[in-house]
């Protein structure tokens, strides 16, 4: 049903949403100027945005995105080469499906962050330290789904294959993979966001690192506007990450 | 039975993708006492050759005395209960926010299409970062960690709430009004009901972000809390107790999650 | 178009509900809907009439996209703005009146609450008391078969048996109008025609005026007493056909030479309008594959 006011709300939705964090910041320069909050506590968003050149610049945050994006890297790609054989293997084995099931879903709610002092000891304060946590705490998302997406193959797919006489890794490359690769991939990308998550996190935590360290150091030095200007760069750089693999998830999934 | 199906197991071996007979529950128990049985005596062997450290893997023996030892360690209760106040006060202050913030955002496509981006867009950022911030807010105390869990667990919240109300069968509504349902009549015998599923799953959920948020800004800096009783040991380098408590942990956030999916009769 | 309604009125076949001086229970008079406006608008309903009786079974059949559900809305009362009238009891309706019951063609039923409960649900809106409210809604659960079933829960029953539970949850309200839009649109045909009878018996028990939006030709003519054969896009009346089928009926009429004859007979009309509504669709398809290439 074409709702004639669908045309003039596209616009008018995102503007109100743009115009009311713009207007929030505006209100809140305001009160501080006023001194009704407190310039101790909450820097003038002004001055938050000055400083974020002033980071950029100053405190390298180039090379500490870098940083950050090396522990990624790897923290991914190991996530997807173990998760997905082990998703696989629980797809292909019910047996061990229906024994392990449970387990994995209870590791995906755990607290496994919690275990960081563990892998302290284990690797010291180091990268490998952050990957390792990082790949522990990203696993289970994309195991489930690999497992959900490869059970939710239409059996005619694979019926077809069978009539077609196909041999098992051809049935796995040619018909499983590519049918279960949308759900695959919504287990990639919620994996991923688990690695961000604790990679940044854990970075912070340990005041090791990149972008994590860099909000510790300027928290430690008391420089209210600084803080505030490097956790709205990270918030921005998280915010990227998820936006792009939305984009891929979408362009993944076959069209209706 | 092999007169019945004859050709079937040969058949069933080419076909590894989708082979499948029923799985016997003896099946599955065997394979987790398996799993079990090696995964202990892969560790406990790992632990006697002295390969890494002793410390760094302590015999299964050292950790269940530790856990022994923890349960009755005063501390360790004391500790638990200032965690447990910190997470509840979160969840109710996080959940109860979140909940009003969906109903506005799924109820209203306006005000859903201008904020529920900001909304889906912050949820999955790390919320620990916001922790040097909570301290200036709220000082060194549980406040802090109360603001961070809170802030973790409102987004859950918010977005399962909202996508709940998105997502009520419109069919239903439909019913509804074509029974003439007051307004208050569609709120308590419609969308609540309807709701009830997703807002509870966003409840649970938010419950295990509050909790490892609340943990966690413990470990970075507090003087009480389960977080700050784990960076205490792990300072002491006391493995076998390190291992103790981050099981009891991770049991009594398990407990937690299965028991609000019991109550809420949502699943894991 | 009145004038099609009133040809089918001197169309001197015996109506089965012969009342020549009753007043119609539902009047449809010159109704039109349009969605949208400028060059993208559509017309869903175009200048509509026709009448319904009391205690008469009335089909609405159209192809796919003919405006049927549209029309379902509006007599509703669900779409409240339309052009012309839909008069119940003299009075025009806009929002959703007593006098009319809807079923609606999704799955319904409230998946939270069980038989009793779900048909008893109109009742308690009404604030009926708890003995009474029982009373009434098992009386219905009887009337659709499902004694026995009245602690069931929706998701344990087959789809046929949750839009039986449907159907007395509205009948339970005392409709004088019982409006269903392709209520069956989700079952297989044997379940089809299985519930067929029981609507026939339902409506012969209670007398119930009854109007069926449906684009199933043989449960249009197992059903009704008159078909409005609408056309495709915009949904305007092409013809109205008395149904002569003996009753009771039961399923067993589909085999008779005279239902053969009336199938055929509609399906001759429908068909032009089918066959256009199935081009204007593949032509949108085409296009829209352009644009998405392009």
């Amino acid at each position: 049903m074409a709702d004639a006011g669908a045309g003039r709300s596209r616009w008018a939705a995102p503007a109100l949403g743009a115009g009311s964090v713009i207007a929030i910041f505006a209100a809140l320069e305001i009160l501080l100027k006023t001194g009704i909050v407190n310039r101790f506590i909450v820097p003038y968003p002004s001055a938050v945005l000055l400083s974020l050149e002033r980071i950029i610049v100053e405190e390298n945050v180039l090379g500490r995105v870098g940083e950050t994006a090396f522990e990624m890297f790897f923290s991914c790609i190991a996530v997807i080469l173990i998760g997905v054989p082990i998703g696989t293997a629980l797809y292909r084995y019910r047996a061990l499906r229906r024994a392990v099931e449970d387990w994995v879903a209870a590791l995906a709610a755990a607290p496994l962050v919690l275990a960081f002092p563990l892998f302290l000891v284990l690797f010291g304060r180091s990268s490998l330290t952050i990957i390792v946590m990082s790949v522990i705490t990203g696993l289970a998302p994309i195991i489930i789904k690999t497992t959900e997406g490869l059970a939710g193959v239409r059996p005619v797919l694979i019926n077809v294959g069978k009539s077609l006489k196909m041999g098992d890794s051809q049935m796995f490359w040619k018909i499983l993979i590519p049918a279960a690769l949308p759900v695959i991939f919504s287990g990639i990308r919620l994996s991923w966001t688990f690695v961000l998550i604790s990679v940044v996190g854990i970075e912070f935590l340990i005041n090791l690192g990149g972008l994590g360290q860099l909000i510790n150091d300027l928290a430690e030095r008391y420089d209210l506007p600084g803080t505030y200007a490097a956790i709205l760069f990270v918030v921005g750089v998280s915010v990227c990450f998820f936006m792009i693999l939305e984009r891929v998830e979408t362009w993944l999934r076959p069209n209706p | 039975m092999a007169a019945t199906e004859p050709v079937r197991p040969k058949a069933a071996r080419s076909q590894g993708w989708t082979a499948g007979g029923p799985v016997s529950g003896r099946d599955t128990n065997l394979i987790r006492i398996g799993i079990v049985l090696g995964a202990a005596i892969l560790w406990e062997g790992v632990s006697r050759s002295g390969w890494l450290f002793q410390d760094v893997v302590p015999s299964l023996l050292a950790i269940g005395a530790a856990i022994g030892k923890m349960l009755v360690n005063p501390a360790f209760y004391a500790n638990l209960q200032v965690t447990a106040g910190e997470v509840f006060a979160s969840l109710a202050i996080g959940g109860a926010l979140g909940i009003f913030t969906g109903i506005a955002l799924g109820s209203n496509r306006f005000l859903g299409a201008a904020f529920e981006p900001y909304v889906y867009y912050l949820a999955p950022t790390p919320r620990i970062i916001f922790f040097p911030v909570m301290i200036m807010w709220f000082g060194v105390g549980a406040a802090s960690k109360i603001a961070l869990g809170a802030l973790s667990c409102f987004f859950t919240v918010a977005l399962s709430t909202a996508g709940g109300m998105r997502g009520i069968d419109t069919v239903l509504i439909r019913v509804g009004k074509s029974f003439r349902a007051t307004p208050w009549q569609m709120g308590m015998k419609i969308y609540l009901p309807a709701m009830r599923v997703p807002v509870l799953n966003g409840i649970r959920l938010g419950f295990g972000t509050a909790m490892v948020t609340a943990l966690l800004a413990e470990t970075k800096l507090s003087n009480q809390g389960l977080g700050y009783m784990i960076m205490q040991i792990y300072s002491r380098f006391d493995m076998p107790s390190l291992y103790a408590l981050l099981i009891i942990v991770f049991i009594i956030a398990g407990a937690g999650n299965l028991i609000l999916g019991r109550v809420t009769g949502t699943n894991a | 178009m009145n004038n099609a309604a009133a040809n089918a009125a001197g169309d001197k076949a015996v109506p089965v509900m012969p009342a020549p001086a009753a007043e119609a229970q539902l009047v449809i008079d010159r109704v039109s809907k349009r969605f949208g406006e400028g060059p993208g608008a559509v017309v869903a309903v175009d200048d509509m009439s026709f009448d319904v009786m009391p205690g008469e079974f009335v089909a609405c059949i159209g192809p796919s996209g003919c405006g049927k559900s549209t029309l379902f809305n509006i007599i509703g009362g669900l779409q409240e703005e339309y052009v012309g009238n839909v008069m119940i009891d003299k009075s025009r309706i806009a929002g959703p009146h007593a006098a009319v019951g809807m079923v609606f063609q999704e799955e319904s039923t409230f998946p939270w609450r069980n038989v009793l409960d779900n048909v008893a649900f109109p009742l308690e809106l009404q604030n009926v008391g708890q003995s009474e409210r029982r009373d009434r809604a098992q009386k219905f659960i009887s009337l659709v078969g499902l004694q026995g079933f009245e602690k069931r829960m929706p998701s344990e029953l087959s789809g046929g048996m949750r839009q039986r539970v449907s159907i007395a949850r509205t009948l339970v309200s005392g409709p004088r109008i019982l409006l269903m839009d392709e209520p069956f649109a989700a079952l297989d045909e044997q379940t089809r025609l299985l519930l067929g009878d029981k609507i026939t018996q339902i409506q012969q028990e209670l007398h119930q005026t009854t109007l069926l939006i449906t684009h199933n030709l043989t449960e249009a003519v197992q059903l009704s007493d008159r078909i409005v054969v609408m056309t495709y896009r915009p949904g305007r009346v092409k013809r109205i056909v008395n149904i002569d089928l003996p009753r009771p009926r039961t399923s067993d009429v589909v085999s008779s030479p005279a239902f053969g004859k009336y199938v055929a007979e509609i399906w001759g009309d429908l068909r032009e309008e089918a066959t256009r509504g199935m081009e204007e669709a593949e032509a949108g398809a085409a296009a829209r594959g352009k644009t998405a290439r392009g």
